[in-house]
């Protein structure tokens, strides 16, 4: 086991004659035993920035460093890293047993009969005992995951690398493996590099989140902290479902001007604000408030358009009058709301965000305040 | 009453398309099974009598029934099938296990795309050339650049027969010659494997060549049953290379296809019945071959 290090790890595609930028300039560094998630969209660069710690990608510039080694140059069969593959990538002439003694065999000296041990003993583990002497082709979706992991698991490497393990699995299953992998990933103490694009499973597992857009780092940090202090526009939009709110606003002296409506500024985030021409207000649609009457200039008159009733909590979709821009909000569960319904929409100017508008930088993030975030009371 | 309604239904679905598709597929049946037929009564029947007394699609009347030239057909042919499976088989091998090598190599190996294409080319240019172009060249290469005959002379002292240099040239000639069409046929198998699983083999800590011998080569069985078979099929029929190489008939080292060849003609006319005898026995081991790898061949030529 040993930490992980990216430093300016770049990655460039040679397509005819254009160069394509997959992967830009990423630092980042995991520390031993630790879970970092590397979130983003398709095409993001996350992937290749797997594949070249793995080594099934050459690296165009920058380094890797695993432990006090750098591993540029090694082949992947010297870097002691497992990795687990979206398609499983089980060996299909092979028994279960077989697809999991495969790495101890050719990367140790290993006796056999330790070998047999080390096998069943992950095989228990992960609940497959049953299924050894099987082949892939007779086990459902979630036993060959099953086995997948546990093909990594056995050779007890210095990384695990995850590339999209869960998607092909579904919803409740996915769900089910999510919260196991991480248990898992705690018992274990293995270094672990996973990626994905789905940010539920971003914000659930990883002890930080490395998010990703074009190839290049956006931001890493634990979730929460992408959560409420997203670095950009790109961040804040990203991590969080539904998606945070955004407006495309005008600074204009301590307030913002836009096409739906005007947001007075109070003096801390106007300081922030200033100087900035275009920006973008952003607002999680859990922060808006439906209120009972307009109290103030952060209350808007919108009407309500859509509404998905979750149980739990309903997501509402608020129309400002006389424009398209649609304001989501998230409410009780239990509160009663129709379509067409007219409401008051608060916008409380303490949980907003300012996004610069034209790098996407955030200007001005939410405040947590201690008080706010409350403790599982004990006796 | 409902199985009397059922049966009068399935009277009404016969249609007229089935009847026709059903007639056209017998008449190619027979015009296949035909010759073969007629091949096979042909060689139990006595020469000149039997062949000529009786319709070439019939078989043979008690009288003119003989298995005597099942008999010399193998009499002629026997050193032939042995002198055919010395070389036949060694190069079926070897230009199949060459081929799937060099797939590899150009599929799944990790090097540039580049440097793939013309070597890509250049087998794929090496199926194309004839046979006929090749004859003299190949004849001066082995007469002239590589005198196996000179280099292998410590074997003719032992004993062996030089003729027997020919059978080495077939099978060096079919070799080469057979390694570009393997090596295709498994490009497009291996294209087909998944990267991921190679990829997978290689972080567990698999050498190239270990991922060849423990992945790859395993999970090529049905292609190479596709490729055995068409191999085995090519070489032991060829004929071509072995008048240049071997060329008489009365050498010791005389393929099966050689013999066959001059088998039955004599100045008093065509054997027929001997030439039918000695073409089923020569034919034999191509079909064992398919027999032997049918079912892997139906897998392989469904991927």
């Amino acid at each position: 086991m040993a930490e992980l290090e990216l430093d300016a790890l770049t990655k460039v595609f040679q397509d005819g004659d254009d160069e394509v930028v997959a992967v830009d300039d990423v630092s980042v560094e995991i520390d031993d035993g630790e879970f970092l998630v590397v979130v983003g969209p398709s095409g993001c660069g996350k992937s290749t920035t797997l594949r070249m710690v793995a080594g099934l990608e050459s690296v165009t510039s920058g380094r890797i460093r695993l432990g006090d080694r750098i591993i540029n140059e090694e082949r992947p069969q010297n870097r002691d890293i497992a990795m687990v593959f979206q398609s499983y990538a089980l060996y299909p002439h092979m028994t279960v047993r077989e697809n999991m003694s495969f790495g101890l065999e050719e990367s140790t000296e290993m006796p056999d009969d330790e070998v047999r041990e080390r096998v069943e003993d992950t095989a228990g583990l992960m609940g497959i005992e049953g299924l050894l002497d099987r082949r892939p082709t007779e086990l459902s979706g979630g036993q060959q995951q099953r086995v997948a992991l546990g093909r990594a698991i056995v050779r007890d490497p210095e990384v695990f690398l995850m590339d999209e393990p869960l998607s092909n699995l579904d919803a409740k299953l996915r769900s089910q493996m999510r919260t196991e992998l991480q248990r898992l990933q705690e018992d274990l103490g293995v270094t672990t590099m996973y990626v994905t694009h789905d940010q539920t499973e971003a914000m659930t597992m990883g002890d930080r989140i490395a998010i990703l857009d074009g190839g290049r780092l956006q931001q890493v940090a634990t979730p929460l902290e992408c959560y409420h202090e997203p670095a950009n526009q790109f961040v804040a939009g990203f991590v969080g479902e539904p998606s945070m709110n955004f407006f495309e606003m005008r600074y204009e002296e301590g307030r913002l001007v836009g096409d739906a409506f005007e947001y007075p500024l109070p003096a801390e985030i106007d300081e922030a604000v200033a100087g900035a021409t275009d920006v973008v207000l952003g607002i999680r649609p859990e922060a808006v408030e439906l209120v009972g009457e307009r109290d103030g200039g952060h209350d808007f008159p919108v009407v309500v358009d859509v509404v998905e009733p979750m149980g739990n909590e309903n997501t509402v979709y608020l129309e400002f009058e006389d424009t398209a821009e649609t304001l989501v909000a998230t409410t009780d569960g239990m509160l009663r709301i129709t379509e067409d319904e007219r409401v008051t929409a608060r916008i409380p100017e303490d949980a907003i965000h300012v996004f610069d508008g034209t790098t996407g930088e955030a200007l001005h993030n939410r405040t947590v305040v201690d008080e706010e975030v409350a403790s599982v009371p004990t006796e | 009453m409902a199985d009397a309604e059922e049966d009068a239904s399935a009277l009404s679905s016969v249609d007229l398309s089935r009847v026709a598709l059903y007639g056209a597929l017998l008449a190619v049946m027979a015009a296949i099974l035909t010759p073969i037929e007629a091949g096979l009564v042909t060689s139990f029947k006595t020469s000149p009598g039997g062949v000529s007394s009786t319709l070439p699609f019939a078989p043979p009347t008690p009288e003119f029934f003989t298995l005597s030239k099942w008999s010399a057909a193998l009499n002629a042919l026997g050193r032939g099938m042995v002198n055919s499976a010395l070389y036949a088989i060694p190069a079926t091998v070897i230009s199949a296990f060459l081929g799937s090598l060099a797939a590899y190599g150009l599929t799944q190996a990790q090097w540039k795309p580049r440097y793939k294409a013309p070597l890509l080319a250049l087998v794929v240019a090496g199926i194309f050339i004839p046979y006929q172009a090749v004859l003299v060249p190949l004849s001066r290469f082995w007469a002239v650049y590589a005198p196996l005959d000179e280099w292998l002379s410590f074997l003719w002292a032992l004993g062996i027969n030089d003729d027997y240099v020919g059978i080495l040239e077939l099978l060096i000639t079919h070799v080469a010659y057979g390694v570009p069409i393997c090596t295709v046929l498994f490009r497009s198998y291996y294209k087909n494997m998944s990267i991921e699983m190679v990829e997978s083999a290689r972080l567990d800590g698999a050498s190239l060549r270990r991922v060849y011998r423990r992945i790859i080569l395993p999970l090529s069985t049905p292609m190479f049953a596709v490729v055995l078979i068409y191999q085995f099929t090519q070489i032991w029929n060829d004929l071509l290379f072995a008048l240049v190489l071997v060329s008489t008939e009365s050498s010791p080292a005389a393929p099966v296809t050689l013999i066959l060849a001059g088998l039955g003609q004599s100045q008093e006319g065509v054997d027929f019945p001997l030439r039918m005898a000695g073409a089923f026995i020569a034919a034999l081991p191509t079909l064992a071959v398919y027999v032997m790898f049918g079912e892997e061949f139906a897998e392989g030529v469904a991927s």
